[in-house]
């Protein structure tokens, strides 16, 4: 029998394990980046690509061919970058879906939010060809969430079953006219639509990055600074206000937040799934269910865990494979394995 | 009775059976573009064209009387239809097989009682041939395009079909006289000036694969698909999507756009999201070039030797700068279907 002693030093071990493995995750993003920005399939050598950078922030001059540095700043770093904010996005939502929700089950699409992305994409590219898919995806995307939440509100209360509901209700009718989009149009649409929704990080440039980073920010700063309320929501509406927390009030918030990031990636990338139920819950599995820091690590490995993917999905074939199913089948095993050794899947 | 009303009821009886045999269908036993061995009637005399292509082989051969109906097919229509109504002069009123997503109309096929269905399927299992199989009993002819061959063979098909063989043979030579005006050019250029080109299709990164009817039109056309330098697991593919980094490492000299609706070759040039591809040789060069008419160079139809000069024209502009496009087109068409082009006047 170890002593009170001993026992105490064992916690501490682990407490300071855990601070280590911490610190480890949140770092993880820069790892991931300055391993993925040397891979692709236009091989420059390493120790050129980092003279390139370095000149490019310190501003000298290198003799290398155009070439490279249109590779480098033009397509690898906004795909990097455009990677890390969609897993990012995907996994806070995830995160703060799952804790308003107090289920495990719930992705960033459980209200209606792809479907209605996804509707407003074929829109576009079946019969408004000059509005954006970008921005006709974010806005269904939005109104998805919108309709479900007002349908789930009666007598100002929002009942979490019944948003549940109202979300498959929701997403039922804008894939049904999904579904009729991809009946009416013509089979090059019809291609299109079906490339969009397997979700890619293929089309990434800096023009996308502008556009969603100020959505992303928004959404992801909100939820990082209020993440601590989300514990008090995962307690249930009652517990909540006898802590004097209005949940009513904060659901709004953390639905809205975690909508408009989740929009904003989905906008510019496409339905990439997965990545927003595996990744909160492997961290729910490494560190317990605590939002304070499951938040925060979501926003990091998220973002590593996609930009790792897509290494594959750029750079493991010749040819361009979508990111979204890669995720899947590299997530799948993974969480699978982490089940199998975990309790309750890291809820308790 | 006299022996004569005896011979006098001979002859009318010979004469019963050889009428109609002189006109009958014969039925023959054809094997369509995914090796299925179907009987048919030749000339088949209810037939029914869901696939555009396809009606304008069997409008350069056959009677087009035989044609009872098509596919209700919307985009486009002008364009894809524009011999059409000329050569067929109740081309208008054509019934429409209704289509929803792939599927065809079991109901509207029925109504029209077709004695052959023309339909595009990549598989035996295709589920149109299936439905219709086992529901009507028509023989479907499935049409599977995926090399210049099979185009020259599809003529053979339609004069089968229309019990036209020989006007088959006679369209199929028109073609192979005017590939040859473009294959007698560039057959003479040298391995080293035939460009690189990059085949874009509407999914912008999709390209052909060297396994591909795209891949022998750029041969012809005296260029070289830059997939041939591609990794191997992607250029056997026959619609490999690749993507930016990959486009610019193999650098192609030219890049060839399908015709898309949303993209024109200025915006590859220099459109914002196309940045990364600045350093390319098309971009540099600006030598992005775009199939303007998807039905009038259609490679994959009896236009293909005009889509074969188009594409030739902008590969080696100095090499062909004699060859007047347009009348070409006229001509072509005029030997083909007897309609001028564009006027669509009847020759």
């Amino acid at each position: 029998m170890p002593s009170q002693t001993e026992k105490m030093g064992m916690a501490r071990e682990r407490i300071t394990g855990r601070s280590l493995l911490y610190y480890l995750f949140l770092s993880l993003p820069l790892f991931a980046f300055f391993s993925s920005i040397f891979i692709g399939p236009f091989h420059i050598n390493p120790v050129q690509l980092v003279d390139l950078m370095a000149s490019k922030i310190l501003g000298y001059a290198t003799d290398y061919p155009d070439v490279y540095s249109t590779v480098i700043f033009q397509v690898r770093l906004p795909r990097l970058l455009l990677g890390m904010m969609v897993g990012a996005s995907l996994s806070v939502s995830g995160a703060a879906f799952q804790g308003i929700f107090r289920n495990p089950l719930v992705s960033p699409y459980i209200l209606g939010l792809s479907s209605g992305a996804a509707f407003g994409a074929a829109l576009s590219l079946a019969f408004l060809p000059g509005v954006s898919i970008q921005y006709a995806a974010f806005f269904f995307s939005l109104l998805a969430v919108a309709l479900t939440y007002f349908m789930a509100t009666t007598n100002r209360s929002t009942p979490i079953v019944s948003l549940v509901l109202a979300g498959v209700i929701v997403s039922a009718v804008f894939d049904s006219l999904l579904a009729i989009i991809q009946i009416a149009v013509s089979e090059r649409a019809l291609q299109s639509i079906v490339f969009w929704i397997m979700g890619s990080l293929g089309t990434a440039s800096w023009s996308k990055i502008y556009s969603a980073f100020p959505l992303f920010a928004l959404g992801c700063t909100v939820m990082l600074l209020l993440r601590w309320r989300l514990n008090v929501l995962a307690l249930g509406d009652e517990e909540a206000r006898s802590v004097g927390l209005n949940p009513e009030k904060y659901k709004i918030i953390f639905i809205v937040s975690a909508s408009l990031a989740a929009s904003s990636a989905v906008a510019v990338a496409g339905i990439i799934g997965l990545v927003g139920l595996v990744v909160p819950h492997m961290l729910r599995m490494i560190f317990g269910p605590d939002h304070r820091t499951l938040i925060p690590l979501s926003l990091t490995f998220g973002a590593s865990f996609l930009i790792v993917v897509d290494d594959f999905a750029r750079a493991g074939l010749g040819f361009e494979v979508p990111v979204g199913v890669i995720t899947t089948l590299v997530g799948a095993p993974l969480f699978a394995y982490l089940l199998r050794t975990t309790r309750s899947g890291g809820w308790e | 009775m006299k022996s004569s009303t005896y011979f006098l009821l001979a002859v009318a009886f010979c004469l019963l059976l050889a009428v109609p045999a002189s006109y009958a269908n014969e039925t023959v036993l054809i094997e369509d573009d995914l090796g299925r061995s179907i009987n048919i009637g030749s000339p088949s005399e209810r037939v029914v064209f869901t696939m555009e292509n396809a009606l304008k082989t069997y409008y350069a051969v056959g009677d087009p009387d035989n044609v009872v109906a098509l596919k209700d097919d919307k985009w486009m229509r002008r364009l894809m239809e524009d011999v059409f109504p000329v050569v067929d002069p109740n081309f208008e009123d054509k019934i429409l097989i209704n289509i929803t997503g792939d599927q065809l109309g079991l109901e509207s096929l029925a109504k029209v009682d077709p004695d052959l269905v023309v339909l595009w399927a990549s598989s035996p299992d295709d589920p149109n041939i299936l439905a219709i199989n086992d529901t009507l009993k028509v023989p479907v002819f499935a049409i599977y395009v995926t090399s210049l061959d099979d185009v020259y063979r599809q003529v053979d098909t339609m004069g089968i079909i229309s019990g036209n063989t020989d006007r088959a043979s006679e369209v199929k030579e028109i073609m192979e006289g005017y590939v040859e005006l473009t294959t007698n050019v560039t057959d003479q250029i040298q391995e080293s000036d035939r460009p690189g080109v990059f085949w874009m299709w509407t999914d912008i990164y999709g390209t052909a694969g060297v396994d591909s009817g795209i891949n022998d039109l750029i041969d012809m056309a005296g260029g070289n698909n830059v997939m041939k330098l591609a990794e191997e697991e992607a250029q056997n593919l026959e619609h490999p999507v690749i993507n930016q980094e990959t486009l610019i490492k193999l650098n192609p000299d030219v890049i060839y756009m399908w015709y898309n609706e949303d993209l024109d070759p200025e915006d590859i040039i220099n459109g914002e999201d196309f940045q990364g591809l600045r350093d390319i040789n098309a971009v540099k060069n600006r030598r992005v070039y775009e199939i303007s008419n998807p039905y009038l160079f259609d490679a994959f139809s009896p236009r293909m030797p005009l889509a074969l000069l188009h594409v030739a024209r902008d590969l080696h502009h100095d090499k062909f700068q004699d060859v007047d496009m347009n009348q070409t087109i006229d001509q072509y068409n005029v030997d083909i279907w007897g309609v001028h082009y564009p006027s669509m006047v009847k020759a």
